[in-house]
């Protein structure tokens, strides 16, 4: 299972620059459906390469689904080495993006935030038309059901 | 649904997917979710996630062996 509240507190407290996305972002728009992932898109400067990697250390992250006994060593240089990664860690999964379908990158997504308070951190999260177009663009069929629900929220 | 299925739509079949599952989103959820602050929402998220596990332990639980 996913420690949510663990998950956002760790990143958030270690200072990582991040905007949460997917499922989670969803929930806090609003939707009624279940994720057991943690996906945010992180900033790549090396500063907060670091602080992410600072900020996972500690929970044990490790490739989710991969062999275990694989030489993975969890650093700012293994971030800066790839771009989008799915993890597992003592808090439960977590998916670290560089970039997303139709959205790019942290600062190019920034503009299209909304900040909102959790577990005493102002955390930022992918703003509902963003987070329905950026569905849109990842064009995966288990995607389309959740649209609907996102685009019943935007209408009211 | 089942007029894209057989071709006859003639629009974006994305959209109309889409706006097939539309008509059965239970909106009385929505509401109950928007009258939560976003925090609330993360922890009805977790309890939800904690009720689907102990559904699904129940169920392995209740197999034939």
């Amino acid at each position: 299972m996913t420690d949510f509240r663990g998950l956002i507190v760790a990143l958030a407290g270690g200072r990582v620059r991040f905007i949460l996305v997917g499922g989670v972002a969803a929930t806090i728009h609003g939707s009624a459906r279940l994720t057991q992932v943690v996906d945010v898109v992180y900033a790549r400067d090396a500063s907060n390469l670091r602080a992410v990697a600072d900020a996972l250390a500690p929970r044990g992250v490790y490739l989710r689904d991969a062999p275990p006994g694989l030489p993975f060593r969890w650093d700012e240089e293994t971030l800066a080495r790839g771009l989008n990664f799915t993890l597992t860690t003592k808090l439960g999964e977590v998916d670290l993006l560089g970039e997303i379908t139709g959205g790019g990158g942290y600062e190019a997504l920034l503009p299209h935030t909304i900040v909102v308070e959790l577990y005493g951190h102002a955390v930022r999260c992918l703003d509902l038309a963003t987070l329905i177009r950026v569905k849109r663009a990842a064009g995966r069929p288990t995607d389309l059901a959740a649209i609907a629900e996102l685009e019943a929220l935007r209408d009211g | 649904m089942g007029a894209i299925l057989a071709g006859r739509y003639n629009g974006n079949v994305t959209d109309a997917v889409i706006d097939a599952y539309k008509k059965d989103v239970d909106r009385s959820l929505l509401r109950i979710n928007l009258r939560l602050s976003p925090e609330e929402r993360i922890e009805k998220l977790a309890a939800l996630q904690r009720f689907a596990a102990e559904l699904r332990r129940a169920g392995l639980r209740a197999r034939p062996r």
